[in-house]
């Protein structure tokens, strides 16, 4: 059953998990490839992970002169070909997140793979399995679509990103603050 | 995902060429995550984590600090040999140690012990322990100090953790097991109120079942002093005064009679004292309570009918309530709230602490305390004695009585009744209240030995250091804080030369003469199998929970004996409570302030705690590179009002101070916390140790200090 990552953005407690366990997965040589960022630090404690998103038509790979980027048949966009990098730094510049990161020694980019050393067999990326929180979910797509019918806003926006993207379309999905408004309580 | 259909569905592990997996828990707090440690076959080193996520508690989820538990193994500071300080004047500092063979370390230990005792009697040598090690050790610690060393003063650092907790559930329930139901029924409860803890940062693994009650509708209610994450997303922020949680549920209490949200029946029919507590609860109007807490009334009203109303509920508490000098009063007068309702003694109601240490559940049932024996048996019962005396083969007579708590243990050591220490699995210099009190104690002893892994910050006063194994390097069980008996498995062999702390004991209890009562045990498993024997018949009574069963079953819930064969995940569901009537108490509890209130030189609350980087003193989460980065240093919390009353700014230092001590720190502007609190981790040692400025005022039953409130000034530098 096809699986795919889900971002339930307000969970989040900014706990970095997420981050410690990227360092753990077999390809990723320890070194970690997202970001939390605090959003609001000196009002309250919200945090969100800025995760690579998985676009489908990604702006990273198809700003990289030499195709150094691989989309993967998962739709995992891979990190750059050590091979083939030149070190231009295009892909960040590109990517709408900031996401793909840069190595200055090695005149190298690196980027999330989605774990796919684990999600090319179905297991879980390290960032979803560890987040203590589920704000971070590996989710059927079945699973995914009762997300996103259950999280409207009342202003009639989607908690759940859907058409039209922000960007562009993405493998990832993420909701947007406010997923409890309009739960129906149960007593 | 959340239960049982995840368990349905739980993802392969990966396994790279050349590893394997070793199956285990994570070293730090009581949520005891499950992980899989992964080993090179080749070197057989531990080499990394990977999630275990048939674990049924926490399904692969960790925290940061479980992420890279696995760092600490074959750490750069790893303690390889014995290390001995001949020149006492550098005591208190890192000088002046030399590699030593075990056999000069050991034989040195015995003979300045013996010399002390001689002179002055068996009780002035102590032993000073510690719960974030396996029940083995701990039950393997109580005896060694009484049967060995032949001293009464033993106790150990949960008396700056679980004291308070376990002395609220035994006067209200008559037992101390920290939850009456398994973590799984948390997400399926329909109200959960949370008092005094910081979830998201010292059980984070909690969370996801936390937020699930939300998201299926249910009520989360949080009472804390600052907005921490879990308040911050709260149906209902309860955010009192430090200090004040006796009247908040009191007021609860009050409310819930008030509405008509009691169960008359179970009242009636499982419990004491419910004519007096109404009685005494009458003053507590949300209005009278408001003035104490500094709460609304509407929000105390909105608390007490959620709580009310909801079919199911779980009232839970942690160090916030209790590491108070009420800490006592605080928890039964929370445990109160359920059992006025009728809420405990069926799955998804009941109440709970989180345990803070790994093995803080387990590590306190066992013979650590000053007055307890395995168990949970009482060293003042002569009956409980003679039990224990005949799994040790020594007689009633020889047992020692009951001594002092841990803070306690440093009065004795400032008045030279105790004049040795052995110290083990804890890291007082940074966790101990009144710092400036309990390091200089520490430094007049005339011989102390610690054993750690690491060179802790109380390492520095020692005469000796032992080098000790990381929880990696052993194998055990440790309680979880469900009260669930899990095993750890040793995943890489001891490093260097060290040791584990049972067969340090041993090899000391050989030296003393004493080998006869130990030598038998040549196993961890050894130890569990007379540990089992020696709870027999005790309320914690582990004689059912084999290391089979426990893999077997993921783990086993005590009491687990010849009645209940495969433990007890739920207490009370016979609505049976462990006082001698069957009943439990419903306690009237006048409220009483802080030991010590603002005035006008000090006119803030100072209030410390954890972040979610750190476990305990920091002595291993400081040298894990990534936690380190994380939270390199310790800060002071101030709300933007306060800062500009004091004309102080984000990331300024400032000078903090209190009538015991003083310390520099950065400030932190955030609107997440009271404008009359400030708040400090206490993770951190030396200059640094927030504990220089706390207040030791004991709780007359617990002895657990008050590390969470006390009065401060800040003066901008
Ligand atoms: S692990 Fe989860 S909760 Fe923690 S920072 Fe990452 S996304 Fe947030
Ligand atoms: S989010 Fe950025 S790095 Fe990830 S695929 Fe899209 S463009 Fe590339
Ligand atoms: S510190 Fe506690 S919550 Fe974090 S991984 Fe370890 S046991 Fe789990």
């Amino acid at each position: 059953m096809k699986k795919v990552l889900y971002i339930e953005l307000e969970n989040c407690i900014g706990c970095r998990s997420c981050l410690a366990a990227c360092t753990q997965c077999g390809g990723h040589e320890e070194r970690n490839r997202n970001y939390v960022i605090d959003v609001n630090p000196f009002v309250d404690r919200q945090t969100m992970p800025m995760m690579c998103l998985h676009c489908e038509n990604p702006p990273c790979a198809r700003s990289c002169p030499v195709q150094a980027i691989q989309v993967h048949e998962t739709g995992a966009v891979l990190s750059a070909m050590t091979e083939k990098c030149l070190g231009c730094q295009n892909c960040t510049i590109a990517c709408p997140y900031g996401i793909p990161k840069f190595d200055v020694e090695q005149n190298l980019m690196y980027k999330c793979d989605l774990c796919i050393d684990r999600t090319k067999d179905g297991i879980p990326p390290m960032c979803a399995s560890v987040c203590p929180t589920d704000t971070l979910q590996w989710v059927t797509e079945e699973e995914l679509a009762v997300k996103k019918s259950q999280f409207r806003l009342s202003n009639g926006m989607m908690a759940s990103m859907e058409d039209p993207y922000l960007e562009n379309k993405t493998n990832v999905h993420v909701s947007l603050p406010g997923i409890l408004e309009g739960k129906e309580k149960l007593f | 995902m959340l239960g049982d259909k995840a368990l349905k569905d739980v993802p392969k592990n990966v396994i790279h060429p050349n590893e394997e997996l070793i199956k285990t828990h994570c070293s730090y707090c009581g949520m005891q995550c499950g992980m899989n440690l992964r080993v090179n076959t080749k070197t057989n080193k531990i080499i990394g984590v990977e999630p275990r996520y048939e674990w049924p508690v926490t399904e692969g989820k960790m925290c940061p600090k479980g992420v890279t538990a696995y760092q600490q193994t074959n750490h750069k500071d790893r303690l390889l040999k014995p290390l001995i300080r001949d020149d006492a004047s550098k005591k208190g500092t890192k000088e002046g140690f030399r590699e030593a063979s075990w056999e000069e370390a050991l034989d040195l230990i015995v003979k300045n012990f013996k010399s002390l005792q001689g002179e002055y009697g068996e009780d002035t040598v102590s032993v000073f322990s510690g719960v974030s090690m396996t029940n083995e050790k701990c039950y393997l610690t109580g005896k060694f100090a009484r049967v060995a060393l032949k001293t009464k003063y033993i106790d150990y650092n949960g008396r700056f953790c679980m004291a308070s907790a376990a002395g609220g559930s035994l006067r209200s329930l008559g037992v101390d097991r920290g939850s009456s139901l398994p973590w799984t029924d948390l997400h399926q409860t329909d109200c959960l109120f949370i008092a005094g803890s910081n979830t998201a940062e010292c059980h984070p693994t909690s969370m996801y079942r936390v937020w699930e009650v939300q998201n299926r509708g249910g009520y989360l209610i949080v009472v804390d002093p600052r907005e921490t994450p879990i308040a911050r997303r709260a149906d209902l922020h309860l955010d009192l005064r430090p200090g004040t949680d006796l009247a908040l549920a009191n007021c609860m209490v009050h409310l819930l009679i008030k509405n008509g949200h009691i169960d008359e029946e179970f009242i009636n029919q499982h419990t004491n004292g419910f004519e007096e507590t109404k009685e005494l609860v009458e003053l507590f109007t949300p209005e009278y309570t408001s003035e104490i807490t500094g709460v609304s009334p509407e929000k105390l009203i909105r608390a007490a009918e959620i709580y009310g109303k909801a079919p199911n509920a779980i009232v839970m508490f942690a160090r916030g309530v209790e590491q108070q000098s009420k800490g006592v009063d605080n928890v039964s007068s929370y445990i109160n709230m359920a059992l006025v309702t009728g809420k405990i003694g069926r799955p998804k109601a009941g109440v709970a602490t989180f345990t803070g240490q790994g093995n803080g559940q387990g590590g306190r049932e066992h013979g650590q305390k000053s007055d307890l024996l395995p168990g949970y048996r009482k060293i003042t019962n002569p009956q409980h004695v003679k039990e224990v005396c005949e799994v040790w083969g020594i007689t009633p007579e020889e047992m020692p009585g009951p001594g002092v708590s841990a803070y306690e243990l440093f009065e004795l050591m400032d008045k030279k009744e105790i004049r040795g220490m052995y110290l083990l699995c804890s890291n007082p210099a940074v966790s101990a209240p009144n710092l400036n009190f309990v390091r200089n104690a520490m430094k007049n002893l005339d011989f102390m030995v610690c054993s750690d892994f690491y060179l802790s910050e109380s390492a520095e006063f020692a005469d000796v250091v032992l080098p000790t194994t990381t929880w990696s390097e052993d194998e055990g069980t440790v309680t979880n804080l469900e009260g669930r008996i899990i095993k750890i498995n040793q995943a890489q062999k001891p490093i260097g030369e060290s040791k584990t702390d049972w067969e340090i004991q041993i090899e000391i209890a050989k030296r003393y003469g004493k080998g006869k009562y130990f030598e038998h045990l040549k196993t961890a498993k050894d130890i569990a199998d007379e540990f089992r024997l020696a709870t027999k018949g005790g309320n914690a009574d582990y004689s059912g929970a084999t290391w089979e069963k426990i893999e077997e079953q993921n783990g086993v819930f005590w009491p687990c004996n010849e009645e209940n064969v495969n433990g007890t995940p739920h207490m009370f569901l016979d609505k049976k409570f462990y006082h001698p009537d069957g009943k439990a108490k419903i306690c009237a509890l006048p409220y009483r302030p802080p030991a010590e209130e603002p005035d006008e030189i000090y006119p803030l609350r100072l209030t410390t705690g954890r972040v979610v980087y750190h476990y305990l003193s920091g002595n291993q989460t400081r040298r894990i590179p990534f936690l380190k980065d994380m939270c390199p240093e310790p800060y002071v919390e101030i709300h933007p009002e306060l800062a500009v009353k004091y004309q102080i700014e984000h990331d300024e230092l400032i000078r903090l101070y209190t009538r015991r001590g003083e310390a520099t720190y950065k400030v932190k502007i955030t609107e997440a916390i009271r404008k009359d609190t400030v708040f400090v981790p206490y993770h951190f040692g030396h200059k640094e140790s927030i504990n220089l400025l706390t207040n030791a005022a004991l709780d007359p039953m617990s002895r657990m200090p008050e590390f969470k409130v006390c009065a401060a000034q800040i003066e901008k530098l």
